[in-house]
C-alpha cells in the first residue's frame, strides 16, 4: 500500500513538473513555428483572401472541428457543408469554461482535436490561451477594412452581445426605470431580478465594467439624488457602491438569463420586477409570444454592458485551412450572410461596419453602452466576484 | 534466515494463497489507477498555485506550493459566506434528506417485498423512476406549484387555484429542498433494502414468532437489525449524493439566497478556480469518512448471514386491514414523485409555445416534426434528428458496458471485503471504493481529462476514446456497486463456499457456481443503478466526450439554456423510456430468482 502510494505521488509530481515546464516556455515551439508557416498563419499570413485556394487545401483536410459556446454551431455547420462540399463539420457545443479547460488539456496532451474555438470570456482567452500561443487570431484579410480595430486585435470578435435592463410592457407604457441608480430605491426592493454572476461569468464582466466606470456612476448618482454619493465603509468607488446597494435592496438572484426574462415578461403581474438580462433574450418573445418585455433603451448612464464573443484557430490544429474557411464563413457578408445568419437576430450586434442591424434593433453605434474591457476584467474580476460574495447576505 | 522471519514468510505465503487476498490486491491496483491517483492529484492541486490563480493573487507562481487556497476557504474574510454558512446548510439539508429518504425507501421496500400489499408489482416498476428523472425536475415542478410573487413571472398553481400565496419558507429554501430531494433519492434505500430483503430467510422471523414475539417486535428485533447494513449503506449514499448535488438546492435556494457547499464548489469550477472547489470536496470526503467509520464501528463485529446452507424461505406478512392504507400511501408517494413530474414534462413537450396550457397550443412538432424555418430555429423533432438518435445509441452502449463492469467489480469487492473482514486490506478497499462519490462529478471529469490526455507508461493517451468514458463512469459508480456487493455478500454464509471447497471445486468454480448466483439478486441493484446513473450522467463526462462519443444528456443541457424546454424535456422522456426498458430487461435476465 505504502509503496503504491509513493509511486502514485511520484507520478503526480512528475506530471505537474512536466506541465509546468511546457507552460513556462515563452516563445513558440519549433513545431508551432513550422505549423504557422505551413498554415500561413501568424506572421506568415498572406495579404489576400483567396477563397478558392484555401478551399482546395481544405478539401484535402476533409473536416473541421469547432468547439462552440453556442448550439447554433450546428446551423452554420450545416450551411458550411452545403457551401463547401467535401468538408465535414464536427460541431461541438459546451460552456466557454469547458472549452478553455479542454483546449488547455489537449494542448498539454499534444492531442490537437479542436480547430476553431468560438466562445465568450475574452479575458480568459487572451491571458490563458492567446498570450501563451495556444490559439491564434485569424482575421480574414478581406474583412480587415470593415472591422474596427478593436474587433480584430488582439483577437477576432465575432459579434457583441449586450446585457441590458428590461421591463414589463404589459404593466408599463414606458420604462419605469430611468437610471441604474433607480434599482437601489425602496420601491424596487425585492423587485430587481439579477442573473447570478457567480454562476455566469459574463455577469462578472457586467459588474466589473460598472466598477471601472465608477466616476460616471458617481456623477449619475448626483444627477438622480441631487447630492454627492456617500460611500459605505471600505467601498472603493461608486460602481462598487451600486453593487452593494442593489444587493442590500434584496435583488432576486436568478439562475439564468432565461429566468429573468420570464420573471419580468410574464403578462398580468400587478407589480412586475425589472431585471438585467441578455439583450438577445428579446427573441424569447418569438418562442413565447405572450411574453411582454422590452429593453429600457434610455436608462442612464448606459442601457447596458457589451461583451465580446471570440473566434480563434487552435495551435497546431490538424485542419488549418478548413479552420480559416470556417472562420470566414462565420463572419458572414454585408447583408448578414448564411454563415452569420444564426446570429443575425435581435440583441446580437454585428462587428462589421458594413452590416445593417437586424430588423427592430438599433445598431451598436447608436446604442449607449459601455464595452467591457478584457484587461480590466482580468485584473479586477476576481476582486469584484469576492465583493459580491462578501455582501450576499 | 531466523525463525521469526521464516514464520513471517510462511504466514505471508499462506495469506497469499487465500483467494480474497489475491483478489483484494488485484482490486487495489485497479482502484489505485481509477480512484487513488486522481484523488492524490486533487489533493496536490489544492496546495499548489494554479494557472488561473494569477487572477486572484499577484504572488501566484503556477506550480509552486502555497496555502493560499486553504486560507481563502477557512480563514479569509469570505470564509463565512463561501464556506461555513454553506457547510451548515449542506449538513442540515443532507442529513434530513438522508433520514427521510431512508424511511420512505425502507418502508416501500418492506411493503413490496414482504407483504401482501395490493399492486405491489406495479409499485415496484415505478419505484425507481424518481431517480431516473433529473433531480431538478421535481424542483421545477415544486416551483410551478408553490411559486409566490417573490421571483416574479407567472404565479404558481397554488396561488392561481386557491388565491393563497405560499410563504417564502414553503416556496424556497430548506423545506422544499428536503422534500424534493428525499423524493428523488429514496430509490437508493429502496433498491438496497429490497435486495437485502429478498435474500432474507423468513425462518429467522418465524423462529421469533414461534417464541411468541409480536409482529412489531419481530420487525424491530429481527428484520430491522438484519437490514442494518443495507440501511446504513443507503444512508451514507444518500447523504453523500445529496451533499454533492447542485441543481435542486440552487433552483430552490437561490431566490432566498440559501446557498450550500455544492453551490460554492460548482461556481468555483465555473470560475476556473478549481483548487478552492477541491478543498470543499475534501471537506465533504472527510465528513463521509467519519460516517463510514462510525458505520464500521456499528456493524463491523456483527454477523448478518441470512443465506445459510439451508433452504431459503420467504414468507409474506399479512397486512390485514392495513393493506389498502399502505397501498394508498405508496400510490400517493409514487404519484407525487413520478406521475406529476412526468406528466408535466410530457405536457411541456407538446406545447408549441411554453407556459400556454390551452388545447390549441398542442403540437407533436418537438417529437416528430419536420424542420420548419419559422419554428425552433429550424430544428426537426427529436425522433427525426440523426444526431439525437446517434447519441441515444452511444448512451445505451456506454450504460450497458458500465453497468456490467461496475456490477461485477462490486461483487468482487464485496467478496474481498467481507471474506477479509477486519483486515487492513479490506478496510482500504472499502474506503477507497467510496472515494469517487464525494469528488464532485465535474471535478472528477476535469482530473481524468488532465491525467489521461497523455500517455502513462505503456498506456496511450485515452482522451477521445470510448474507453475513457467507460473508465470514468465505472470509477464514479463504484461506490454504489461496492456497497450493494458488500451488503449482499454479508448475507452469504462462509459454509456454503466451504462446502464447495470440500468437494474440490476451484475458486473460479466456487465463485461462478455458488457466490455469483447467490449474490446476483442482491447485487442487481448495483448493476441497475450504474446503468441509470450512466444513462443520465452529464457533468462527469462533459469534458471527456468528443463529437463521436456524445451522449443523450449532453444534448438536453443546451436546449434548456436556449429556452427550448420542449426539446430538452422530450429527450429526458426518451432517457426515462430507455432506462425503464433497460431496468425491465435487467430484471428479466438477472433477477430470475427474485419474486417481487
Amino acid at each position: 500500500m505504502k509503496r503504491s502510494l509513493i509511486l502514485a505521488l511520484a507520478i503526480v509530481f512528475l506530471t505537474t513538473l512536466s506541465t509546468g515546464i511546457l507552460l513556462g516556455q515563452g516563445k513558440f515551439s519549433k513545431e508551432t513555428e513550422e505549423w504557422l508557416k505551413k498554415s500561413a498563419l501568424g506572421s506568415y499570413e498572406t495579404r489576400d483572401y483567396d477563397e478558392k485556394q484555401i478551399y482546395e487545401k481544405a478539401k484535402l483536410e476533409q473536416e473541421v472541428s469547432v468547439y462552440s459556446y453556442s448550439s447554433r454551431v450546428h446551423q452554420f455547420g450545416k450551411t458550411f457543408e452545403k457551401q463547401y462540399p467535401g468538408i465535414k463539420v464536427n460541431g461541438f457545443d459546451m460552456d466557454s469554461t469547458e472549452i478553455v479547460t479542454k483546449v488547455l488539456a489537449e494542448q498539454r496532451a499534444g492531442n490537437f482535436a479542436a480547430d476553431v474555438i468560438f466562445l465568450k470570456d475574452p479575458s480568459t482567452v487572451q491571458h490563458e490561451l492567446l498570450q501563451k500561443g495556444l490559439v491564434f487570431t485569424y482575421v480574414p484579410p478581406d474583412l480587415k477594412s470593415v472591422l474596427p480595430d478593436r474587433f480584430q486585435k488582439p483577437f477576432l470578435v465575432h459579434h457583441v452581445s449586450i446585457d441590458a435592463l428590461i421591463y414589463n410592457t404589459d404593466a408599463n407604457k414606458a420604462s419605469p426605470v430611468q437610471s441604474l441608480w433607480d434599482l437601489t430605491k425602496p420601491e424596487w426592493k425585492s423587485r430587481v431580478s439579477f442573473p447570478d454572476p457567480v454562476k455566469m461569468p459574463e455577469f462578472i464582466e457586467f459588474l466589473a465594467t460598472v466598477v471601472q466606470h465608477g466616476d460616471e456612476m458617481a456623477v449619475e448618482y448626483q444627477r438622480v439624488f441631487g447630492k454627492p454619493i456617500q460611500l459605505s465603509k471600505g467601498v472603493k468607488n461608486a460602481g462598487y457602491e451600486w453593487i452593494l446597494r442593489v444587493l442590500k435592496n434584496d435583488a432576486i438572484i436568478a439562475g439564468s438569463t432565461n429566468d429573468v426574462s420570464n420573471a419580468v415578461g410574464q403578462p398580468g403581474q400587478a407589480t412586475p420586477p425589472v431585471g438585467i438580462t441578455a439583450f438577445s433574450r428579446l427573441r424569447d418573445k418569438e418562442k413565447n409570444p405572450k411574453l411582454a418585455f422590452d429593453v429600457a433603451y434610455d436608462v442612464k448612464p448606459v442601457l447596458g454592458i457589451a461583451t465580446e464573443v471570440v473566434v480563434a484557430i487552435v495551435n497546431r490544429a490538424k485542419h488549418p485551412n478548413a479552420a480559416k474557411l470556417m472562420t470566414r464563413w462565420m463572419m458572414g457578408d454585408a447583408k448578414g450572410g448564411q454563415g452569420y445568419k444564426p446570429y443575425f437576430v435581435l440583441g446580437n450586434l454585428a462587428v462589421r461596419t458594413d452590416q445593417p442591424a437586424p430588423k427592430g434593433s438599433r445598431s451598436l453605434a447608436q446604442m449607449n453602452v459601455w464595452m467591457a474591457d478584457p484587461a480590466y476584467v482580468w485584473d479586477y474580476g476576481q476582486e469584484i466576484r469576492d465583493f459580491w460574495l462578501a455582501n450576499l447576505k | 534466515m531466523n525463525e521469526s522471519a521464516s514464520l513471517f514468510v510462511n504466514r505471508l505465503g499462506l495469506k497469499l494463497r487465500q483467494p480474497q487476498v489475491i483478489l483484494g490486491l488485484l482490486l487495489l491496483v485497479v482502484l489505485a489507477g481509477l480512484v487513488v491517483v486522481p484523488f492524490l492529484q486533487l489533493v496536490h492541486d489544492t496546495a499548489v498555485w494554479q494557472e488561473a490563480d494569477r487572477r486572484m493573487s499577484r504572488l501566484a507562481e503556477p506550480g509552486d506550493w502555497t496555502l493560499f487556497h486553504y486560507l481563502r476557504v477557512f480563514a479569509g474574510p469570505l470564509s463565512v459566506n463561501i464556506f461555513y454558512r454553506p457547510l451548515i446548510h449542506s449538513l442540515a439539508t443532507s442529513l434530513t434528506i438522508a433520514l427521510t429518504a431512508m424511511l420512505l425507501g425502507g418502508l416501500m421496500a418492506w411493503l413490496v417485498v414482504r407483504t401482501d400489499m395490493p399492486f405491489k408489482k406495479t409499485i415496484a416498476v415505478f419505484a425507481v423512476i424518481p431517480y431516473v428523472l433529473p433531480s431538478y425536475t421535481l424542483a421545477l415542478a415544486w416551483l410551478d406549484f408553490f411559486k409566490n410573487e417573490r421571483i416574479g413571472g407567472a404565479v404558481g398553481i397554488c396561488s392561481y387555484l386557491f388565491g393563497v400565496s405560499p410563504p417564502d419558507w414553503l416556496a424556497y429554501g430548506f423545506v422544499p429542498i428536503v422534500i424534493t430531494l428525499s423524493l428523488h433519492y429514496y430509490p437508493f434505500t429502496y433498491l438496497l433494502v429490497s435486495g437485502a430483503l429478498v435474500s432474507l430467510d423468513s425462518n429467522l422471523e418465524e423462529s421469533g414468532e414461534v417464541l411468541g414475539a409480536s409482529r412489531f417486535r419481530i420487525l424491530r428485533r429481527i428484520t430491522f437489525p438484519l437490514m442494518l447494513p443495507a440501511l446504513i449503506s443507503a444512508f451514507i449514499l444518500t447523504f453523500s449524493r445529496a451533499v454533492g448535488t447542485f441543481g435542486t438546492p440552487y433552483f430552490l435556494g437561490a431566490p432566498v439566497r440559501y446557498f450550500t457547499l455544492s453551490t460554492t464548489i460548482y461556481s468555483s469550477i465555473v470560475n476556473r478556480t478549481p483548487a478552492v472547489a477541491y478543498i470543499g470536496a475534501l471537506v465533504l470526503i472527510l465528513i463521509s469518512m467519519v460516517i463510514i467509520y462510525l458505520n464500521q464501528k456499528v456493524i463491523g463485529e456483527k454477523s448478518f448471514v441470512t443465506i445459510a446452507g439451508k433452504g431459503l424461505l420467504r414468507r409474506v406478512t399479512l397486512l390485514g386491514r392495513w393493506r389498502w392504507p399502505a397501498f394508498s400511501l405508496m400510490a400517493a408517494l409514487i404519484g407525487i414523485a413520478v406521475f406529476v413530474p412526468l406528466l408535466l414534462l410530457l405536457w411541456q413537450t407538446l406545447m408549441l409555445y411554453p407556459n400556454d396550457y390551452s388545447l390549441g397550443n398542442l403540437t407533436l412538432h418537438y417529437w416528430i416534426g419536420k424542420s420548419q424555418a419559422t419554428l425552433a430555429e429550424g430544428e426537426s423533432g427529436i425522433l427525426r434528428n440523426a444526431q439525437i438518435l446517434g447519441s441515444a445509441w452511444n448512451s445505451i452502449c456506454l450504460s450497458v458496458i458500465v453497468a456490467l463492469v461496475t456490477g461485477m467489480m462490486g461483487i468482487l469487492i464485496g467478496y474481498a471485503v467481507v471474506r477479509g473482514r477486519k483486515t487492513r486490506l479490506a478496510a482500504v478497499l472499502e474506503q477507497g471504493s467510496f472515494l469517487p462519490y464525494l469528488i464532485p462529478s465535474i471535478a472528477f471529469g476535469a482530473i481524468y481529462l488532465a491525467l489521461f490526455s497523455k500517455s502513462i507508461g505503456p498506456l496511450p493517451p485515452l482522451y477521445g476514446t470510448f474507453l475513457l468514458l467507460v473508465l470514468v463512469c465505472v470509477a464514479k459508480n463504484l461506490p454504489f456497486s461496492a456497497r450493494s456487493g458488500i451488503s449482499s455478500m454479508m448475507q452469504v454464509a462462509g459454509e456454503l463456499e466451504e462446502a464447495g471447497m470440500m468437494a474440490g471445486a476451484t475458486w473460479l468454480q466456487r465463485f461462478r457456481r455458488i457466490i455469483l448466483p447467490l449474490t446476483l439478486a442482491g447485487s442487481l441493484s448495483g448493476f441497475i443503478l450504474a446503468f441509470i446513473s450512466t444513462m443520465r450522467e452529464l457533468s462527469l463526462i462533459i469534458l471527456l466526450i468528443t463529437p463521436e462519443t456524445r451522449t443523450l444528456t449532453t444534448m438536453t443541457f443546451r436546449y434548456v439554456e436556449q429556452g427550448y424546454s420542449q426539446f430538452a424535456d422530450a429527450i429526458i422522456l426518451l432517457i426515462v423510456l430507455l432506462v425503464v426498458g433497460g431496468e425491465f430487461l435487467a430484471r428479466r435476465i438477472g433477477g430470475k430468482r427474485e419474486t417481487i
